[in-house]
């Protein structure tokens, strides 16, 4: 009746779960534990490219969960598994406490459940398991500000997914079925409300201002593992939608644009290197939607540079730009950040070129001067780092073997991710990032190198942040009856 | 009518939550929402009739539709645990901020 590959497609989604709990019983093995999940996930992303047709699983007739697994699947639990294993190897030396471990790895199994599940309960299920994993990570410090941090996030997404589930019941009513594909015919106010939800947890566009307080004021390996991947998983879904019901295809690529321009556009006047990141994060994940078809390449390119951006800017000696430009860092640690940052500027050589070159490919021509302008951004906000003064100190500061593990990993990934779509490499394509990355750099050293502007933070307020939810479900309405 | 009134109960849990200062009356609002959210669930399972649907001897005509009530359990027990983690980060945050006021503890952990 089922085939080999389907039990250890259930096997696999259960296991982090089962893992998670016996790193309570067992606590002296938690970071071979730990580590040893992220390798069996690795070896199921790899057996998924081999197997090219997808994995369709019917659990408990018609009204029961339903999962899909395909290549575009794959990408995702590929970026999961490496962000999970990197962020362990990082926290390998001083050791966290098991409970760290524990909610990694069930934060993981948790997100890789979401990559999976094709009905909007099961959704619904992982991303709130999601929330809670990723609440206990945030408030990890036991400090009152790492502790409303985290209240903050749960609260924001439990809203939006109390709007979502309104959404599913009333795609249930048409269809009397919760598949993603009940989403055509379902009334169009099913549709903003499940979106809303979506695109809260996804941190995409106004409604993912939540977003840079979060990712920036978490410790360095949580801002990874919530900018690498638990964000991806409310993208997902979105990708997946736009894939299976070709009307909806537009609406996501209007907001992927969106996206993309207004996290660019913050990104390039922050002064504070967290900061800078997350609203990156925000901007990457406009790219991942402009073009679902190939998005599960981009979110593996950006999983990969974020998470390995974030773990280096827990090592630098300060977080804001203007002080450390008076303040060298340490040459190795220089290196390791321009690596990262040519990749996602999109420098040939790295993946990060053969994912833009792909996306840009397959844009549809109106979106092309909106999405060349966020390269452009991006080429600016990432010349912040590259240009930072940097030196040899005499006395090496100790960086163990745990953290050049953790980034030779994600950049090494980075350079193997190249062989997905080695076709990018011809003189037309090189040249055109090489030129939006000389732009840039011009543009940074002759405006905004010197800029001055702090743009208010007002709507990041935790009130805003739920006011906002109100103000995006009447833009969504009006999208869909438009 | 019913469906309003589980609609009205959606939208004053909402705005609670906009609008109430303290981080309880917050939750608690939020609680509301998830109230008025369930209702619509066991409204939605009551369309077509109103009789459990268990195998006996009796015979109605008339079932309400299971899945809904089946799917809405689990987002209660989770929509639980929720509230119950969220109050115990109220009640360490309000060790140093009493008046709990969202606004208060957000520029005490401002930047």
């Amino acid at each position: 009746m089922s085939s080999p590959i389907q039990i250890t497609t259930i096997v696999w989604i259960a296991l982090p779960f089962l893992v998670g709990f016996l790193i309570y019983l067992w606590p002296k093995l938690d970071r071979w534990l730990a580590l040893g999940m992220t390798l069996v996930s690795v070896g199921y992303s790899l057996l998924l490219f081999t197997n090219p047709s997808p994995i369709n699983l019917k659990l408990l007739d018609n009204f029961g969960v339903t999962l899909v697994v395909d290549p575009l699947s794959g990408f995702f639990i590929l970026t999961n598994a490496l962000v999970t294993a990197a962020v362990i190897l990082y926290c390998w030396q001083p050791s966290k406490s098991a409970f760290f471990y524990a909610q990694a790895i069930i934060l993981h199994g948790s997100v890789n459940a979401a990559f999976v599940c094709s009905d909007f309960i099961s959704l619904y299920v992982a991303l709130e398991v999601i929330s809670i994993a990723a609440f206990l990570l945030i408030a990890y410090p036991r400090t009152d500000r790492s502790i409303w941090i985290g209240l903050r996030y749960l609260f924001t997404s439990n809203v939006a997914m109390l709007f979502y589930l309104v959404g599913a019941i009333l795609v249930y009513q048409t269809h009397h079925s919760f598949s993603f594909a009940g989403l055509r015919g379902a009334p169009p106010e099913a549709f903003a409300l499940i979106f809303l939800g979506l695109l809260v947890k996804g941190g995409v566009f106004v409604s993912g201002l939540w977003l840079p307080i979060t990712h920036a004021e978490s410790m360095s390996p949580v801002s990874a593992l919530m900018s690498g991947m638990v964000v991806k998983a409310g993208i997902y879904p979105l990708v997946r939608c736009a894939l299976v019901l070709e009307e909806f295809d537009p609406m996501i690529r209007i907001l992927g644009v969106s996206t993309a321009l207004l996290g660019v556009f913050y990104a390039v006047f922050e002064k504070d290197v967290k900061r800078m990141l997350a609203f990156h994060t925000i901007s990457q994940l406009g790219f991942v939607l402009a073009a679902p078809e190939v998005g599960g390449f981009y979110a593996l390119t950006h999983g990969l540079v974020k998470s390995s951006l974030f773990l280096i800017a827990g090592n630098l000696p300060s977080r804001n730009l203007k002080e450390l430009q008076h303040q060298p860092i340490a040459t190795d640690l220089w290196i390791a950040l321009v690596i990262a940052s040519f990749s996602i500027s999109g420098f040939p050589l790295l993946s990060g070129f053969g994912a833009k070159v792909l996306t840009m490919k397959n844009l549809v021509p109106w979106q092309v001067i909106g999405m060349n302008l966020a390269a452009f951004g991006t080429a600016v906000s990432f010349a912040k780092l590259i240009f930072l003064p940097h030196h040899t100190p005499e006395k090496p500061p100790e960086r163990g073997f745990s953290f050049w593990a953790a980034i030779g990993l994600l950049l090494g990934g980075l350079v193997v991710a190249n062989v997905v779509y080695y076709e990018a490499y011809t003189l037309e394509n090189i040249i055109k990032p090489l030129a939006t990355i000389g732009l840039g750099w011009v543009a940074y050293f002759l405006i905004f190198k010197r800029s001055v502007l702090y743009l208010p933070r007002l709507l990041e307020q935790f009130e805003h942040l739920i006011g906002v939810m109100s103000v995006m479900l009447i833009l969504l309405f009006w999208m869909v009856l438009a | 009518m019913l469906e309003a009134s589980v609609f009205a109960t959606i939208l004053c849990g909402f705005f609670g939550i906009v609008l109430k200062k303290n981080l309880v009356m917050k939750i608690i609002a939020m609680d509301v929402m998830s109230t008025g959210v369930i209702a619509y669930y066991v409204l939605v399972a009551s369309r077509d009739g109103l009789f459990t649907p268990i195998v006996s001897d009796a015979n109605h005509d008339s079932y309400a539709d299971p899945v809904p009530q089946a799917v809405i359990l689990t987002a209660i027990v989770i929509g639980l645990s929720i509230q119950a983690l969220m109050l115990v980060g109220v009640m360490k945050l309000s060790r140093n901020n009493p008046t709990l006021e969202s606004s208060e503890i957000e520029k005490n952990n401002a930047l």
